[in-house]
């Protein structure tokens, strides 16, 4: 449907994008995350015709689409301000684009109303932008699109000006819509909450490069590199140096303070390469159940949210452990806690930052 | 690739073609009205031109002419350089000092603001000109008011050369609105909270007004110094009027401006207006020049 | 990151919320100085306006504000006072400032679109060439623009006064348009342009009709400056049929002048009004236009 080859963007002498593959199934929903400043909204901006390409090549439905023109490649956008045309009524800033194209008035009629109609704006349609509700104006801007009948939806961080409650409540809504519609769809966002609950397949960006795509619970259970692993999940996953006591063939002993556990391995490494130990803090046992001990945790602060226990700690050799314990835990500070790890929920990363364990 | 990408830049994003299209109106008066000129200007100035005969080349015999030989261009100079002198400060003081006044939080402001802007919106009308000259005539409408007040005869302000001046430089200090809607809308900027931390550290009004509120203005009044100088070397309209075209009486108005029309377009002169024209802008260059190398001393920036 | 629409509009800074006028005798005697101020402001152009509804008789014996036996014979003597009609030299002043509006306003919007909204080479060379000019004194150009005019055969026409202003010459309304524009948020243009919009397109569609604040300060400073223009009109019009009603108003100060203050004042007071209609209608606009971009008037 859409396919970007070893696309590229420069600023000057500043490379953006630096040779971007992808491509994206028709009525798939695509989202794009990253730190600001990875390039997912100059690579949407690129999709959209409003970004020139420097190098590669997009294709859309098998077309080279890299010299035409923004309207003429069968996309609609939403933009992260809504850039609804404040001058024109809400009628008039869904039509505005059909107008241009030169549709015929009663066709132009049919589709903006049924828009309206797929979300629930129709008595808004006389209003002018500024006499709407933040998340008002949002469904005008979807419905801008919409009316467009397009192939490919292109949203820009889109719930980003909208309040934490009404935030997810569209986050629900534009599920539904592709649902509904079943178009393709590819939505850039910083939050990764907005990516893992909408995505079809992640693609996460770093300084331009793609880190990894997959779906959501690949990149959470698999992440393919440090940076992916510490990027998605919320609190941040752990880090700890571990050292590799032996390795070679597809398992490595690893250790880790006072104690030594294997783990299975894709490639071998010296045993003088810096190590790196991930495990998300929900991941952490503190029963006597763990496969692999931890040793003990020393609480130094705890965060209690009601259903969640956050612990912050210390391990014996003085690296920091964050715990997130279900329900409500009487503990404090001064504490310690026996901690542990299940060999599933741990993930070896070699000193070049890419997965070692498979 | 490069070749390939710019041209792909501008199939998207807009062009040379549009671009040059919205701004050939703009570069057509630039280049026929404004550089041409600017070059023409320059080039008469050191010719004897007249716009009769072909101009002849003098080389800079109009400049040391002017320097050296010509009395009327020291009397403009003079009558000038005291009618900014006099008139700009004057004028800001007026305006800040109004400013202040209205800043304190009066209802009415808005009145307040329109009525006094009203001088200066039609200040530089030929109807006020002709106004001025009526009211410091000798029969005038000041003279009458001296006499019904005091029972003191004036004199005729308007035809008395060591008079004359100062009644242009009233007319110009009468038009002190718009400096003063600059200063209001700079006081406006410096934040309440400052004036409450100083009340709290016990500094009466006046300290808080040449301690906060002057140093705080200052980058405004740099502005409207500038703005209002430049401007006043530019006078022309009311001496135009006032002295029936002549800068008299016997040279006391006669503005820059003045003596450069009648040397332009009454004796037709035109390169050696041509040459003073340059004198005036140098000078309006070196005033703002000097204005900006003075700002480091005294403007006070927040950066 | 995040950057909320925000409509393109002049601010002019709230009062501040607290009146810091202690006592109730220095608000008294604030307001008695501006009251006093006004009156001193107010009261020569007041008297003109009396005196023009005056006999003669009565001008040079009356400092009152009001006139004993309102008549309006100095307004048909003036009116007639020249051997043109004062209707003639109005209908030339409002032609020649209601075409200069007409120019200022589109050419120097359309370069200061192409300045903030389009990518060209050059662009930025011109600009800065824009911005020099913004400071150049008209007394550079005056001579060879004259020069220039005289050849084309244009002097005592309307053209030197016309023409140029659908050049845009006048940088100043070009800066004050691009400050504008670039107050417009960005993302507007490209929702234009996955609109289908061309650039043309985008200009009337949408920067012109969000920018009605800008182009209305530019229309009405144009025209008051072109209405009380004196300088253009004195060089470049000779016969008195092409008069402006300025200079209608200053060759009658030689011709009657010194006898007949009445009808030159009733004249004067004619000239100022549009003027002052225009300040009525849109005082709010000029205002906050010297606020926030000062102008010099």
């Amino acid at each position: 449907m859409l396919s970007l080859t070893q696309v590229q963007k420069r600023f000057g002498a500043v490379e953006v994008i630096r040779g971007v593959d992808l491509s994206i199934a028709s009525g798939e929903f695509v989202v794009f995350v990253g730190p600001s400043g990875c390039g997912k909204s100059t690579l949407l901006r690129m999709i959209a015709g409003l970004e020139p390409i420097s190098g590669g090549e997009l294709s859309i439905g098998g077309i080279r689409m890299n010299e035409t023109a923004a309207s003429q490649r069968g996309i609609a956008m939403v933009f992260q301000s809504y850039a609804l045309y404040p001058h024109m009524s809400v009628y008039k800033n869904m039509s505005f684009g059909l107008e241009t194209a030169r549709m015929r008035k009663a066709e132009i009629d049919r589709r903006v109303r049924k828009a309206a109609d797929i979300l629930q704006i129709t008595p808004l349609l006389e209003r002018k932008p500024r006499q709407l509700s933040g998340g008002q104006r949002q469904r005008v801007a979807i419905g801008r699109a919409i009316v467009r009948d397009p192939k490919i939806f292109l949203f820009d961080e889109p719930l980003s000006n909208l309040d934490a409650e009404l935030r997810v409540q569209t986050r629900v809504e534009i599920a539904k819509l592709h649902a509904d519609i079943g178009a393709t769809m590819i939505y850039v966002t910083h939050d990764q909450v907005e990516a893992m609950t909408l995505a079809d397949r992640i693609v996460v960006l770093r300084a331009g490069i793609v880190e990894q795509q997959g779906t959501p619970l690949d990149i959470y259970n698999k992440p393919a590199n440090r940076f992916v692993a510490g990027f998605i999940g919320s609190p941040k996953m752990n880090f700890l140096d571990v050292s590799a006591a032996a390795g070679g063939g597809d398992a490595a002993t690893i250790g880790l303070g006072a104690s030594r556990f294997s783990m299975s391995i894709r490639r071998g490494f010296d045993a003088s390469e810096p190590l790196t130990l991930g495990i998300r803090p929900e991941h952490v046992v503190t029963g006597g159940t763990a496969e692999i001990d931890l040793g003990t945790l020393a609480i130094v602060h705890v965060e209690q949210l009601g259903g969640q226990t956050i612990a912050y700690g210390r391990l014996a050799d003085g690296q920091a452990l964050n715990v997130v314990l279900e329900g409500q835990r009487r503990i404090s500070a001064g504490d310690s806690l026996p901690v542990g790890a299940m060999a599933g929920g741990c993930h070896l990363f070699g000193s070049d930052g890419l997965r070692l364990n498979s | 690739m490069p070749n390939a990408a710019a041209a792909s830049a501008r199939a998207v994003q807009g062009d040379d073609l549009a671009g040059y299209g919205f701004l050939l109106p703009w570069l057509l008066g630039f280049l026929l009205l404004t550089l041409g000129p600017v070059a023409a200007s320059f080039y008469l100035s050191l010719t004897d031109y007249s716009g009769l005969s072909a101009p002849n080349w003098v080389g800079i015999e109009n400049y040391t002419r002017i320097a050296t030989d010509d009395p009327r261009f020291i009397t403009a100079m003079t009558v000038t350089f005291t009618f900014v002198l006099l008139s700009v400060p004057l004028k800001l003081i007026f305006a800040l000092g109004v400013a202040v006044a209205l800043n304190k939080g009066l209802t009415g402001l808005s009145f307040f603001r329109a009525v006094f802007y009203l001088p200066s919106l039609i200040g530089g009308s030929v109807a006020i000109a002709v106004l001025w000259r009526q009211v410091f005539a000798g029969d005038g409408l000041l003279n009458q008011a001296l006499h019904t007040l005091f029972g003191y005869e004036g004199p005729s302000w308007i035809a008395n050369p060591s008079t004359s001046l100062y009644t242009l430089v009233l007319l110009a200090v009468w038009q002190f609105g718009s400096s003063m809607i600059i200063f209001l809308a700079g006081l406006r900027q410096i934040p309440q909270d400052i004036y409450e931390a100083a009340s709290i550290d016990g500094a009466q009004p006046v300290r808080q007004f040449f301690k906060i509120t002057l140093p705080l203005l200052t980058p405004v009044i740099f502005f409207n110094a500038v703005i209002q100088t430049i401007d006043a070397f530019k006078a022309f309209t009311s001496a135009f009027v006032i002295s029936d075209g002549t800068g008299g009486p016997i040279d006391s108005t006669l503005f820059y401006t003045l003596y450069l029309y009648q040397e332009a377009f009454t004796n037709f002169r035109f390169g050696y207006a041509s040459a003073l024209a340059w004198i005036l802008v140098l000078i309006i260059a070196a005033f703002t020049a000097l204005s900006f190398l003075s700002a480091r001393y005294w403007v006070h920036y927040d950066d | 990151m995040t950057e909320v629409v925000r409509a393109p509009a002049i601010a002019f800074p709230a009062a501040p919320s607290r009146a810091d006028i202690g006592s109730p005798w220095r608000r008294a005697f604030a307001y008695a100085l501006l009251l006093a101020v006004t009156f001193v402001l107010l009261y020569p152009l007041l008297w003109m306006v009396a005196s023009s509804l005056r006999p003669d008789s009565e001008i040079f014996h009356s400092t009152s504000l009001i006139p004993q036996a309102p008549t309006f014979d100095a307004y048909s003597r003036g009116w007639n006072g020249l051997s043109v009609g004062f209707s003639q030299l109005f209908l030339n002043s409002l032609l020649i400032s209601v075409l200069v509006v007409i120019g200022n306003v589109m050419s120097c919007a359309m370069a200061a679109y192409a300045f903030t909204r389009l990518r060209f080479r050059g662009r930025g060379f011109w600009f800065a060439m824009m911005l020099g000019t913004l400071m150049l004194p008209q007394h550079a150009v005056l001579i060879p623009q004259y020069i220039m005019f005289l050849k084309l055969g244009w002097v005592n026409t309307i053209l030197p006064l016309t023409i140029p202003k659908f050049l845009a010459v006048d940088a100043f309304f070009v800066f004050l348009m691009v400050q504008f524009f670039r107050g417009i948020p960005r993302e507007l243009d490209e929702a234009a342009v996955m609109d289908g919009c061309g650039p043309l397109r985008i200009f009337l569609k949408v920067i012109l009709p969000l920018s009605t604040p800008v182009l209305a300060t530019a229309a009405v400073f144009s025209f008051i400056w072109t209405w009380d223009d004196f300088f253009a009109p004195l060089i470049y019009l000779n016969d008195i049929e092409k008069y402006t009603a300025q200079l209608g108003l200053r060759t009658f100060v030689d011709s009657a002048g010194q006898s007949d203050w009445g009808a030159l004042f009733a004249m004067s007071t004619l000239t100022v009004l549009p003027i002052f209609i225009l300040f009525l209608m849109f005082q709010r606009l000029l205002i906050e236009g010297i606020a926030t971009t000062g102008m010099k008037r």
